[in-house]
């Protein structure tokens, strides 16, 4: 006879911060609930060893112009709605996300180019239809996402938004606003955990605290980089809870932006017959993508298909069901 | 404690004769130190060397085969938890479960849709591993029946799954010499099942319900009664279960040393789902999370697609970039016209500038110089993608063929190359475009 | 501290909270003690009050209590004959004075008379969301009173993110109306907010500009507070708001509130003409918060470091400043300001007149489109940067001494030198080589520029296309200029550049460059690891060999060649966050094999334990890891008792049985593998090139490559062996490929290797 095994027990010394989105009336905002993530000092899932407070959530992906270039399933399942952020929101809130992620994609300087003002009314028009908590992203011209998310941080006062992106070389109006309005904020650096870690002390070299810091580490899509992510991820959780400060944000991840733009999610003209039934396959790929990003670590994945929502919940139940 | 090269090198010939394959006996040494060649190798080793770096060697998570030939799955030997730490060897064989109660049309049908099912990513085919034959209608004749059905319809690993020692045997003569897998040794029918492996040579799987000191026991029984190939199926099936239980056997075996518990692990992903979608996103939790093999109750290209290319990120050697085949891509239908962009071979960079080509929808030329998998400045730094290499690609690809001007867009990130690109490229016009990838759609807009 | 400022600034703070305490009496007995007291448009009541004593001030009798913490705060003015430190009575007394003059501010609010009205021509409409039920703000007829919320955190997101510098609050009135706007467009180049308060014999600035017709304003980044010294609290009430707006600080933390000031608020008061008590005890009150004053009168200076983070205290009087006219001397008094706070200036574009971007870095310019050339083979072409005394030169000053190029024939050439001298609190004699070697990088931006070399053999061409657009030779002193500021703003607050054409000046130059590169070439021979207590990392390869940690030191650079201790060094002032840390060297565990106690604390942590200990001077034991940039790649050679070194030029077979490229394999990735490693090239001629192993005399076969390039290097490194023959003892691709012909080789010219103890 062997004694018996005795079971491993890691005995982590860090754990990731607890943030939480969105403001009730109670706290100064509008927003029928809030959204708390982080909190766990164990890696993901593993509770015998560890207590993961908060489940991950799920957010879905909007945006303030017709995605022209999203898949045509995607446009198939929502239609009309693409046309309209607030109703969007407000459908998206149905079909059960826990969080809205709203894209200013239209203030983009090649795109439609507009304003402050504009911006500033999109996020209220979604705000008034939503009771959700709202992460907003700039177009992504360092210009433009200063313009328009300064006007979005004044007009939206309160409401505990996630502005982003921040990046290594355009992050400090993003930051001073947030500080200004009393948001958060979203950390992007390139799949490298230094970067990460180094825009996490510059921001908080600007006093904003950590308390109030989203990392988003960059997501690769299945197939397409995930591997990378993947690792650089689990090296980033496996870092918080070693007790490395810098690292311990939690993760948000922009899987529907990246599973959607793979070629396997985004046509179904001259591909190999083994790829199988288009929309399958295609819910297939962006829940996989996050299924993945959340046995690395996700705190909140951000989807596009209500399908993959309704999927991606039932996973994190299964997973965190002891 | 792992031997380094060095000591590695002091208990070797020191002949530097070669056989090995490897040039000198401190190279054989480091690469035996890297877990990268064999100590079998080494035809002059003395007995007593191999003794001490045997005990030094000996994986500790066994690597175990399924089937003969070609197509025979390996699974086990792994060595770390994450990924990141050096790499997962071994990438998990993806089983479809088939029931002798089908009918045999329809059975003989899946066979064959398994056994051609076959698509090439990244260079790479990726294909299904194995067929697992489970004797649901109890039958030791229809379970024979069906095994032997297999014959001349397929070369995949198999893998038997009967309750009973004589459907088992009753399969496994039809399987004579094939090495399926046995599922499964338990409590109650090891001593019948162990015989059945050493009998027949086959691997072996051994099951105890939730409980690991009692599965260590057993492996310990089995393997005193001489079966070493083994396989674990720990009995859990919740998704959050199966995480821990198959952490837990990872950990016991790789940082606790359990031997008892060093084996790869068998899942069924399909039994606690409650829809097929489901099934899949537990298969994918086991590729990345610590299976051998993945039984599938369902087969179908849309699903096993994702979960096969899922199976190929995770098992990329992180250190050794994947990398995409040189040459010179079309991307949205390029012209005699159209620009033409470069950039290195290594994947992410490929997929980060073609899809953001893709997505400027502006039709160009990609040209991918063979940087040896690294990045732009990487590559750049290292000597792999300069000046020289990217003239002899454009050559090489036949760039000049297709297109009728002479201009050519390097990476921001190497705009030091371009002087010495136009001397190495006589009348071309070199222009340097953005830093990163995320720039490049707006860069093609005013190229002209 | 001056004793005359100090007891000047007490007798202030005295008056005006004997003052502040009148009036509360007075405006109590006539309006009631529950009358209201609010600043317009804010939410932060009387912000000093609130910042520094936590006091939430709505009412007239809430004023009581406030002005016990400004009495509590006061000391005697201190008698003729007596000499102490006074630093902490006059901090005392100008904090006393800020919380009074709020006092009275607010008191004036409840009677009406603030904002200041203005009761001369000029009218002053502060910003389109100002909300008033005062019909004469409406008019225009007030100044603006306390910046409203909604600009605090408009202009602060901009100060925090620093787009905007800082501030300067300009406090009295100027020698002239020229002058005074002249101050102001000055500092409104720079984006700098002004504030403006206070008077002279009741002339104040604000008059000269309203005279002058200057539009004030929130869009115009200029604010009239009023005219008297007491207005200066808005100012000061606005930085106290930036902190509990932009610093997440709370009311009642005065210690951490101006700390945050201190750290991140640029801001500086100058005061224009005679000071008195009231304006030394608002002055005493902006230095605790660390912002320095600057005088254009004659007053006692307060010039070490302290409160602020320079000097307290300048006087510049306005007439003695050099200077052509009134408007140079204007100038220069800003200049001098911006200074002492140590506000950065931000250079955004290179104001040239041909492009200028990374993108023109690799371009070539050929002879046939070469318009005149510098250096090379028929003329003498130098760079020199060095550091200079802070006041002995001027920011963005850029000479040409000798004629311009327009004289040189097409394709001809002159000879040139490049001077640049910088200065910055943060620079060291150390940097000057490092960024000295920036002016290639720099020159090379320029489209139509072609740079090569460095020190005394840089070669520039200049092409014909530049030189039709415009390019002179004033404009590499432009670019060198910007990009310095841009660059280096961290170590770099001023740059000059002087060029010499003329024959006599270049040549004195040139003499003197070279007795500095002789003089850095000899500290960097004389730097060794005993004598530094820091090593540094380099992390930057962490991206692709994630467990991958560089440890150089001075006598060990880094392995890609591109990074010695000195570029750490720099690198790790210009980016304190960045991959190049400093390491503690710590406790030496074995001098022999480089082992430190803080080199291997930090390698575990920034390996994420994947590396324990590292030897610095061994291949045997712990060797360092790599993570495949090396220049060169050191195996030892077990047969031949030595080790072999190739280099990534070498494409041949070594005697390991392997090219550089497999062998890459195995010494990259972040593995540490004894027997193996990826090394800098000039880590050879170091001493402590493999020292525990027996150092350079180890080496047995050593690509050509590297003995032909690096020959004078090595007949040194063969002179300090001892062994003047010994490089051609080391065998080479040229005579042996294994290891089977590299042992003859040895023994026929008997290398020391062969008789030196076993290697293992």
């Amino acid at each position: 006879m062997t004694p018996a095994v005795q079971i491993p027990i890691e005995k982590w010394t860090g754990k990731v911060r607890e943030i939480t989105l969105g403001a009730t009336a109670a706290d100064g905002g509008t927003r029928a609930k809030t959204v708390t993530v982080g909190g766990e000092n164990t890696l993901p899932f593993l509770s015998f060893e560890g207590s993961i407070p908060h489940s991950p959530a799920v957010a879905l992906e909007i945006q303030d112009h017709y995605p022209n270039d999203w898949s045509p399933l995607l446009k198939e399942y929502w239609g009309d709605l693409l046309r309209d952020p607030a109703a969007w929101a407000r459908k998206a809130e149905e079909v059960g996300a826990d969080i809205i992620v709203l894209k200013l994609i239209s203030a983009h300087p090649e795109g439609d180019n507009t304003d402050a003002a504009h911006a500033a009314a999109t996020v209220k028009a979604v705000l008034g239809a939503t009771g959700l908590p709202l992460v907003v992203l700039g177009p992504g011209q360092a210009d433009k996402d200063n313009e328009v998310l300064v006007a979005v941080a004044e007009a939206a006062k309160g409401e505990r938004l996630a502005l982003g992106n921040c990046e290594d070389k355009n992050y400090r109006t993003v930051v001073a606003a947030a500080l200004a309005h009393g948001h958060l904020v979203v950390a992007k650096t390139p799949i490298d955990v230094n970067l990460a870690k180094q825009l996490n002390i510059l921001i908080t070299d600007m006093r904003l605290d950590l308390d109030r810091v989203l990392m988003d580490p960059t997501t690769g899509a299945l197939g397409y980089g995930l591997e990378y992510s993947y690792s650089v991820m689990e090296r980033l959780r496996i870092a918080a809870l070693t007790g490395d400060s810098m690292t311990q944000q939690p993760l948000i991840c922009t899987v529907g932006e990246e599973a959607w733009r793979a070629k396997e999610s985004k046509v179904n003209t001259g591909v190999p017959a083994a790829w199988g039934d288009w929309k399958k396959r295609g819910i297939h790929w962006e829940v996989l993508t996050a299924s993945t990003q959340l046995l690395a670590g996700a705190n909140i994945v951000v989807l596009r298909h209500p399908d993959s929502v309704a999927r991606i919940k039932q996973t994190i139940a299964s997973l965190m069901a002891e | 404690m792992a031997l380094s090269g060095l000591d590695i090198y002091k208990l070797l010939p020191k002949t530097n004769c070669k056989e090995c394959g490897q040039p000198t006996c401190l190279a054989f040494a480091m690469k035996l130190a890297q877990k990268q060649a064999e100590l079998s190798a080494c035809p002059y080793v003395s007995e007593q060397s191999k003794a001490a770096l045997a005990a030094a060697s000996a994986p500790p998570i066994r690597l175990v085969a399924i089937g003969t030939g070609e197509k025979k799955v390996e699974v086990g030997n792994e060595t770390v938890l994450f990924r990141h730490e050096k790499t997962f060897f071994h990438a998990p064989g993806i089983f479809v479960r088939l029931k002798d109660t089908l009918p045999a049309a329809e059975a003989d049908a899946l066979v064959e849709q398994l056994h051609n099912y076959g698509v090439e990513r990244v260079g790479i085919k990726l294909h299904v591993h194995g067929v697992a034959i489970e004797n649901a209608s109890g039958d030791a004749a229809q379970f024979a029946a069906r095994v032997a059905a297999m014959q001349g319809k397929t070369d995949l690993p198999l893998m038997l799954m009967a309750a009973g020692a004589a459907a088992m045997e009753a399969g496994l003569e039809k399987a004579a010499g094939a090495a399926p897998l046995i599922y499964s040794a338990t409590a109650e029918n090891w001593v019948e099942m162990a015989a059945l492996a050493s009998k027949y040579k086959a691997p072996l799987v051994v099951r105890a319900q939730g409980d690991l000191s009692a599965l260590a026991n057993l492996t310990e029984q089995i393997k005193a009664a001489g079966v070493e190939d083994m396989v674990l199926d720990p009995g859990v099936r919740t998704s959050h279960g199966t995480l821990v239980v198959l952490t837990q056997l990872r950990r016991l075996a790789l940082k606790g040393g359990v031997r008892a518990l060093g084996y790869p692990i068998v899942t069924f992903p399909g039994e606690d789902a409650e829809s097929v979608e489901e099934e899949i996103t537990r298969a994918a939790q086991h590729i990345a999370k610590y299976a051998g093999i993945i039984v599938l109750d369902h087969f179908e290209p849309a699903n096993v697609y994702p979960l096969l290319t899922l199976r190929q990120n995770i098992y990329t050697d992180p250190q050794k970039p994947i990398q995409v085949s040189p040459g010179l891509y079309e991307i949205s239908g390029p012209q005699p016209e159209s620009p033409v962009l470069v950039t290195t071979n290594f994947s992410l960079t490929y997929f980060s500038v073609a899809g953001e080509v893709e997505g400027s929808g502006k039709p160009t030329w990609l040209l991918i110089v063979d940087s040896e998998g690294m990045s732009v400045l990487t590559g750049w730094a290292a000597g792999k993608f300069d000046a020289a290499k990217i003239a002899k690609s454009v050559n090489q690809f036949g760039v000049p063929g297709k297109i009728n001007h002479k201009k050519l867009v390097i990476p921001g990130l190497v705009a030091g190359l371009s002087g010495e690109l136009e001397e190495e490229l006589p009348g071309w016009e070199i222009r340097v475009g953005p830093r990163e990838a995320i720039d490049i759609p707006t860069y093609l807009k005013t190229w002209s | 501290m001056s004793r005359y400022i100090a007891t000047r600034a007490i007798r202030g703070a005295n008056t005006v909270v004997a003052e502040a305490e009148a009036l509360l009496k007075a405006a109590i007995a006539d309006l009631g003690p529950d009358t209201p007291v609010a600043f317009t448009n804010t939410a932060y009541f009387l912000p000093v009050n609130l910042a520094f004593m936590g006091r939430q001030i709505a009412k007239l009798s809430d004023m009581v209590p406030a002005l016990e913490d400004a009495k509590r705060l006061l000391h005697p003015v201190p008698p003729e004959n007596m000499w102490v430190p006074y630093l902490g009575e006059t901090m005392d007394s100008g904090m006393a004075t800020l919380l009074a003059e709020e006092i009275i501010e607010g008191i004036r609010f409840a009677r009406g008379q603030e904002p200041q009205p203005i009761t001369w021509d000029g009218t002053y409409i502060p910003t389109a969301n100002f909300v008033t039920s005062d019909p004469m703000a409406k008019a225009g007829k007030r100044m603006n009173g306390p910046i409203d919320d909604i600009q605090l955190r408009a202009w602060g997101i901009q100060l925090v993110d620093g787009r905007m510098p800082g501030f300067a609050a300009l406090i009295g009135c100027a020698k002239s109306t020229e002058v005074a706007v002249q101050i102001v467009r000055e500092l409104q180049q720079r984006s700098i907010l002004v504030f403006l308060s206070g008077s002279v014999n009741g002339r104040s600035i604000i008059h000269q500009l309203m005279e002058a017709g200057v539009e004030m304003g929130y869009d115009t980044y200029i604010i009239p507070f009023g005219t008297d010294t007491m207005a200066t609290i808005y100012p000061l009430g606005f930085a106290a708001r930036s902190a509990l707006t932009f610093g997440g600080l709370k009311p009642g933390m005065p210690r951490e509130i101006l700390q945050y000031n201190r750290a991140r608020v640029f801001a500086f008061a100058i005061a224009l003409g005679e000071v008195d008590d009231l304006k030394y005890a608002t002055a005493a009150g902006a230095i605790n918060y660390g912002f320095p004053v600057v005088a254009d009168t004659v007053i006692p200076q307060i010039l070490p470091t302290g409160i602020t983070p320079y000097e307290h205290v300048i006087s510049m009087p306005f007439d003695d400043i050099e200077g052509k006219d009134d408007i140079e001397r204007a100038r220069k008094l800003v200049q001098r300001a911006i200074e002492v706070r140590g506000v950065k200036i931000k250079v955004t574009e290179v104001p040239i007149p041909v492009p200028y971007g990374s993108a023109f870095e690799g371009e070539r310019v050929r002879k046939s489109d070469m318009r005149v050339e510098f250096g090379g083979k028929s003329s003498r072409c130098f760079e020199y940067l060095r550091m200079a005394p802070f006041d002995s030169i001027e920011d963005g000053k850029i000479t040409v001494v000798g004629p311009d190029f327009d004289q040189i024939p097409p394709e001809g050439f002159m000879d040139m030198g490049i001077v640049v001298e910088v200065a910055g609190r943060k620079m060291q004699e150390d940097f000057e080589p490092v960024l000295e070697r920036q002016i290639h990088y720099f020159v090379n931006g320029a489209s139509g520029i072609q740079h090569i070399g460095q020190r005394d053999i840089t070669w520039i061409r200049i092409s014909k296309a530049a030189a039709d657009k415009g390019f002179k030779l004033e404009h590499f002193g432009k670019i060198l200029y910007a990009r310095f500021h841009a660059d280096f703003g961290a170590i770099v607050d001023k740059v000059q550049v002087t060029i010499y054409t003329d024959k006599a000046k270049m040549e004195e130059w040139l003499a003197k460059a070279r007795q500095a590169y002789t003089h850095r070439n000899e500290r960097l021979a004389g730097m060794t690891d005993d004598s530094v207590e820091e090593f540094f990392s380099c992390t930057l390869c962490q991206s692709f060999a994630p467990n991958h940690v560089c440890v150089i030191s001075p006598e060990r650079l880094g392995l890609c060649g591109a990074y010695n201790w000195l570029d750490c060094k720099a690198s790790n002032q210009i980016n304190p966050t960045g991959p190049n840390q400093p390491i503690k060297k710590g406790t030496c565990i074995d001098a022999n094999f480089g082992v430190f106690e803080g080199v291997n604390s930090f390698v575990q942590q920034a390996s994420h334990q994947a590396v324990q200990d590292v030897s610095m001077y061994s291949i045997m034991n712990n060797p360092m890891t790599a993570c495949g940039c090396f220049e060169c790649i050191a195996m030892v050679i077990p047969e031949a008792n030595g080790v072999m070194v190739v280099s990534r030029e070498d494409p041949s077979m070594t005697p390991a049985g392997m090219t550089f490229s497999t062998l890459a394999g195995v010494a990259g990735g972040g593995l540490q593998t004894a027997g193996v490693m990826g090394h800098g090239k000039y880590y050879l001629t170091s001493r402590k090139y493999l020292s525990s192993d027996g150092g350079f005399k180890r080496v047995v076969w050593m690509s050509s490559f590297l003995k032909e390039s690096m020959k004078e290097e090595f007949k040194a490194v063969a002179e300090r062996e001892g062994d003047p023959n010994l490089i051609e003892k080391i065998a080479d691709e040229r005579v042996a490929t294994s290891v089977e012909q590299l042992l003859p080789f040895l023994e026929e010219k008997a290398h020391p290797a062969l008789t030196m103890p076993p290697l293992f």
